[in-house]
């Protein structure tokens, strides 16, 4: 007979659930990662030979904002995989199995988040070197940063899914939230040039938050404390929407 | 010991199980037969906490599905209808991901795997991913959970649909090893040989209902007056009628053609009797033939519904 695992070899196993699954489906990882080479090395390249702002490098502006762009989309992929497990009966084997509810959704999450960050952690080296920053510091700040967005963009991913229960218009709202998420935020370009009606919005992005934070590590842009604050308050509220939903649609049961 | 107490189950406005009641004793193999669509799956996911019971409770070694399901996911394991796990993954992955989400240590979780694979001959198909195997190659490796994580309370749901006979003759002797160890087993099947091969006891439902619990002999038993002796006579000889039915337990007796044809209890103890009986008579007997009910007739006797 066995012995109950601990609540964090449980968590670990829920992780390494989604690395092997990650390692087995590369291609949407592949084409993301062209994705990012194309961005930087080509968009960004030519934009940089067009604006011409004293002290201001828009390649090394936008690389920051290419990584950061770039792990919000894959730990949007947790949703989907949430509606394909459940579409495959999966969610009925995972709920069979010893743990409760709550740690299945942290485990997620978290999961969601290091796969992330796992396939997003070389950008990152790069992009560091490419600035001019190569350093543990930077590099490992920067980490923080990256995994701290992932988790919170997971908790929103489930959120969505859960609140949504339907697939197809999972795939849009995801798409938009994506789109928003991304566009309307200091990821790709700087607030200053944003539209006056979208600035408020994009300042308190979590994505934004998450740029200029890497940029003051990577590139010693100033920036406020409240980015800080405004990051883990995102985690925090949509991280912990995600877990109720989730946890309410378990509980009650399914298909009721 | 498992509980079931006036459990309830509805999807919407349809009662998939209706007020189901029984016990499955320690250690015993307990055969939940039943008709598509009895409800045999929905009560087995009331159980292992996947569905909540829309009334009554479920209690396995006396913890409650619906105040203590993390106790009671710790005891179960359930090998699901259709193959549940991920796809993507070969089956050497998915055995060991079971093991340990499960809590079986290292060198034990290996030393199953090797052996469940090589029981089922599946050694290299274990290397590819699941999606690309037969059916029936799905569903052994959906029962290799089970035969790797030894739970207490272990769990069939069908689990020799898709195999071919032989496959079908190992999975139950790997199920009997499995109780012989000290597991509990339930096991959902529509297959009157299967039941009737495993269960110590069987439970029969029918339309959400339990409709009858008990031991296969039992069961076969509660339909007494329905065992049939057929003897074949060199010609009809109507006046052995008045004589046979003078023995308390013939309910009935006709002839077909030249077979003399009594329906009567205990045919396998009368049997003797009811030869002596007509041979002193003057009938040559040419041949004797005893039917008892199958389980199959207690099914239809139970259910109305015939499987075949
Ligand atoms: N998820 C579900 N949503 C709605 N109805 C369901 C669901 N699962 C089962 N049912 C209904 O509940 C009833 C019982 O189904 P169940 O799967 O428990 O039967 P079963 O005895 O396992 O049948 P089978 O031998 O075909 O596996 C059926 O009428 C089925 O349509
Ligand atoms: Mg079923």
């Amino acid at each position: 007979m066995s012995q109950s695992p601990s609540a964090l070899s449980i968590l670990w196993v829920l992780i390494e659930r989604d690395l092997r699954t990650l390692v087995k489906s590369p291609w949407i990882l592949i084409s993301r990662t062209m994705f990012f080479f194309i961005q930087l090395f080509v968009f960004a390249t030519l934009v940089n030979k067009l604006v011409n702002i004293p002290g201001f490098n828009y390649f090394e502006f936008y690389s920051v904002g290419a990584v950061v762009s770039t792990i919000t989309s894959i730990a949007f992929i947790i949703g989907a995989d949430l509606f394909e497990e459940e579409e495959l009966g999966l969610l009925d084997y995972l709920l069979s199995l010893p743990f409760g509810h709550s740690l299945f959704v942290f485990g997620r999450a978290l999961g969601g988040a290091v796969r992330a960050l796992i396939y997003c952690a070389p950008m990152m080296i790069l992009v560091a070197y490419l600035d001019g920053m190569l350093t543990p510091t930077a590099v490992l700040g920067s980490y923080v940063v990256l995994f701290v967005l992932a988790t919170g963009i997971s908790g929103l991913s489930i959120t969505l899914a859960m609140v949504i229960r339907n697939e197809n218009r999972f795939d849009v709202v995801i798409a938009m939230a994506e789109l928003a998420t991304v566009r309307v935020s200091a990821a790709i370009y700087p607030l200053y040039y944003i539209p006056k009606v979208i600035q408020p919005a994009a300042a308190v992005s979590p994505v934004t938050s998450a740029s200029d934070l890497i940029r003051l590590l990577v590139l010693g842009t100033p920036t406020g404390a409240y980015e800080l604050v405004e990051l883990a308050l995102f985690v925090a509220i949509f991280f912990g929407l995600g877990s109720v939903f989730l946890f309410r649609k378990l509980e009650g049961g399914r298909f009721e | 010991m498992i509980e079931f107490r006036d459990v309830w189950k509805s999807f919407k406005n349809v009662y998939a199980v209706r007020g189901v009641t029984c016990t499955v004793q320690d250690k015993e193999i307990f055969g939940l037969l039943g008709p598509n669509g009895a409800g045999k799956t929905t009560l087995i996911m009331t159980m292992a906490t996947v569905y909540r019971a829309t009334k009554g409770d479920v209690l396995v070694e006396g913890h409650n599905v619906n105040t203590e399901p993390e106790r009671v996911k710790e005891l179960i394991g359930i090998a699901f209808q259709d193959a549940k796990y991920d796809r993507i993954l070969t089956a050497r992955e998915i055995l060991q991901w079971h093991g340990k989400v499960t809590g079986i240590d290292k060198s034990l979780r290996e030393k199953r795997i090797d052996d469940t694979l090589a029981k089922f001959g599946l050694t290299t198909e274990a290397r590819k991913r699941t999606w690309t195997l037969s059916g029936g190659t799905k569903k052994k490796i959906e029962n290799a959970k089970i035969f790797v994580q030894r739970p207490k309370v272990a769990v069939f749901d069908e689990p020799t649909a898709y195999l071919d006979v032989p496959s079908r003759l190992m999975v139950w002797e790997m199920i009997d090893e499995l109780r012989d160890e000290g597991s509990t087993v339930v096991l959902a099947t529509n297959m009157m040989d299967e039941a009737d091969r495993m269960s110590d006891r069987v439970g029969i439902m029918s339309k959400g209902e339990m409709v009858q619990v008990g031991p296969p002999d039992k069961l076969k038993g509660t339909l007494r007056g329905r065992d049939v002796i057929e003897l074949k006579l060199k010609e009809p000889m109507p006046e052995l009628l008045g004589e046979v039915t003078k023995v308390e337990e013939v309910h009935d007796a006709r002839f077909e053609g030249d077979v003399l044809k009594l329906e009567l209890s205990n045919g396998r103890e009368l049997l003797p009797h009811m030869i002596n009986v007509v041979t002193a008579k003057g009938g040559q007997i040419q041949s004797a033939n005893l039917k008892e009910p199958s389980l199959e007739d207690v099914f239809l006797h139970y259910t109305g519904t015939k499987l075949t």
